[in-house]
């Protein structure tokens, strides 16, 4: 029984990883239910652009970057953990600007049309830092590794799962406690009376999409040095959204922590007894929950079931 | 507004001038495909993908049904094929009937499951299949060659009677593709021009009218996933034949929603020929542009995007409106609220 633990340690981390990733997601299609296919695209595109970020890709050769190459790594480190983000989000306005033909169309244009854009994206990724896998520096005081009754666990690990956390949390509160998360959450309900009240729902929109895409590429800057960048990794990443989603049930944001959670654990500890299967079992839970409950964990009524 | 079920049935007539020029047009295409700067190997691709196209489109136009894995089944049909070939017999036609009931059996069940299902749950489910079926052709070594696949696969000779054609030759190999797929379209056409082919649209623009009407939706919905999985099974039958290998990479996502986007491009939500068109316009863009660009993807996508933005009918949308110089029908407007 003692052997669980650690595996239950590292499912749980793995599961916060997991919400982190699904946040933004969630968030966008809560509001706008448009399933955004993009979502591990621009997650991906964070991290690379965090990436140039760090490593001055920008200026090589330039003074500028001389001189920016100087600086201490951890601040480097920051500087391309906000920056990233922000050009992520950035990057999901102009999608929601593409978007704006399909808005009252059947869901399916706006799955098709960020299928799209995610091939568009992964290509451009392609095209500006090439096909092979890169590997993201971490600052020294959140690498290595400590030791926990009589395990070895990875800081970097850890450090991202309080930050995902921090992450969910704020969000939350934002959404909950604030009057702008009153507004995004009425436009998720009754668009028609936000619209009447006099709330501009197409600014509304383009900002909700942005922060959704920002939260993508944040978590990517985060995963990054776990999982490696490589091109194509947008694919592997959004079908795990998009899974926890469906499990939690869409609309909810505590079904989709709750579900990303179970995802997790789930990997985590098929992963320590039958490692080459671990990622199947993510589908399996999918299949079994869904099978049974066809609303997911948490959902309600949304107009994605048409 | 018009919508398919507004277009009369044609009485299932299968020689109509537009299945005439179909023919008429896979018939020839040996003779001219060289002359407009293709090269012949493209005709057998083209004719592979139009009979999966259009299988596909049975269930994601006529029925309305987003299937965003069903390169699950081509790649079923693929290594149905391959297995036969390696531990049963050396047998075109067995290795084609296993390839066939490999897709259907696996199609069955899962559409047994999926049909209980709708929109968005409908086709992430599609998409969580897809992957359970890609998963295990990657972790399977002992029986799929894992990710490497089946190789060396054998193309058996065609025998009819006391003719034997040696299907090695690129020629002959075209002619019997080409014939599979005009037969399975010829098959296709009837089916929508028949009952059934209402019935499905019945349920794509209405499941709750079309359930409350009394038709079974269930049963429906699972026989258009179960056929259109036989016809993708079939196809990569012949995709493995082409090959002479089948691998995971077949059934990946990215392949799925390659089918996907062919078919919207081509126009399958409002024309039976929509599927053909987009086949030959994808790979016409492979080619143009993927001798001008490495990232020829990247502008196909492009075009994707705008496409959908503006053009939501496709290629026969546009054909249509240009005819008809009417108002184009749009699919599926807005979500209905059951």
């Amino acid at each position: 029984m003692t052997s669980l633990i650690p595996h239950l340690v590292n499912g749980l981390t793995l599961g916060l990883l997991f919400a982190l990733i699904a946040l933004g997601f969630t968030l966008i299609v809560g509001v706008m239910e448009v399933i955004n296919l993009a979502h591990g695209s621009l997650f991906t595109l964070g991290a690379y652009l965090a990436l140039s970020t760090i490593g001055a890709g920008w200026f090589a050769g330039t003074p500028f970057g001389t001189w920016w190459l100087e600086l201490p790594m951890a601040s480097r480190y920051f500087i391309g953990l906000a920056l990233g983000p922000v050009l992520a989000g950035l990057a999901g306005m102009l999608l929601e600007l593409c978007l704006r033909p399909t808005y009252g169309k059947a869901p399916l244009y706006g799955l098709l049309l960020t299928f799209g854009a995610a091939l568009v994206i992964e290509e451009v990724i392609r095209l500006g830092w090439g096909t092979g896998e890169q590997s993201m520096p971490v600052p020294q005081m959140i690498s290595g590794a400590f030791l926990m009754g009589g395990l070895i666990f990875s800081t970097y690990k850890f450090y991202a799962a309080g930050f995902a956390i921090v992450a969910i949390l704020l969000v939350w509160l934002f959404l909950e406690r604030t009057p702008y998360g009153a507004i995004i959450k009425a436009g998720a309900h009754d668009s028609e009376m936000v619209r009447a009240l006099g709330y501009d729902l197409a600014r509304l929109r383009l900002i909700v999409f942005g922060f959704g895409s920002a939260l993508a590429g944040m978590a990517g800057m985060v995963m990054a040095p776990i999982w490696g960048l490589r091109p194509h990794l947008g694919i592997d990443v959004v079908i795990p959204a998009f899974l926890i989603i469906v499990i939690g049930g869409v609309g909810s944001f505590w079904g989709a922590v709750a579900a990303a959670i179970l995802v997790g654990l789930a990997t985590g500890i098929t992963g320590a007894y039958a490692p080459a299967w671990s990622l199947m079992s993510m589908y399996i839970l999918l299949i079994a929950i869904v099978g049974f409950r066809a609303r997911g964990l948490l959902g309600r009524r949304s107009a994605l079931e048409n | 507004m018009m919508t398919l079920s507004d277009i009369p049935a044609r009485g299932g007539v299968p020689l109509t001038p537009s299945m005439g020029v179909f023919v008429a047009v896979l018939a020839t295409a040996p003779l001219w495909l060289g002359h407009v700067g293709l090269y012949q190997y493209l005709g057998v691709e083209i004719a592979i993908w139009i009979l999966f196209a259009m299988g596909f489109n049975l269930l994601f136009g006529y029925t309305g049904l987003h299937s965003f894995g069903h390169g699950a089944y081509l790649g079923i049909g693929a290594y149905g094929f391959g297995l036969f070939q390696h531990s049963v017999a050396v047998s075109l036609w067995g290795g084609l009937l296993a390839a066939i009931l490999a897709a259907t059996l696996a199609g069955a069940i899962v559409g047994a499951f999926l049909s209980h299902r709708r929109g968005i749950y409908y086709a992430l489910l599609t998409i969580g299949f897809g992957q359970v079926f890609w998963f295990t052709a990657m972790k399977l070594h002992w029986l799929t060659g894992g990710e490497d696949g089946l190789l060396n696969i054998p193309r058996p000779d065609l025998v009819i009677g006391p003719w034997r054609v040696d299907l090695n030759d690129n020629a002959a190999f075209y002619w019997f593709v080409a014939a599979i797929t005009v037969v399975a379209v010829i098959l296709m056409w009837r089916i929508v021009n028949a009952p059934m082919g209402r019935i499905l649209q019945a349920i794509r623009q209405n499941e709750t009218r079309a359930r409350f009407v009394g038709y079974d939706v269930w049963r429906w919905k699972w026989l258009a996933f179960t056929i259109s999985a036989a016809v993708a099974g079939l196809a990569g039958g012949l995709f493995a034949m082409a090959q002479q290998s089948a691998y995971p990479d077949v059934m990946s996502l990215h392949q799925s929603g390659i089918i996907v986007m062919m078919v919207l491009v081509g126009g399958g939500l409002v024309s039976f020929w929509g599927p053909v068109l987009g086949v030959v316009l994808y790979f016409i863009a492979r080619d143009v542009l993927g001798g001008l660009t490495e990232a020829w993807l990247l502008w196909y996508g492009l075009i994707f995007v705008i496409m959908v933005m503006v053009r939501p009918e496709g290629l026969a949308g546009l054909i249509h409106t240009a005819v008809q110089r009417g108002p184009t029908p749009v699919p599926a407007a807005k979500p209905e609220k059951a």
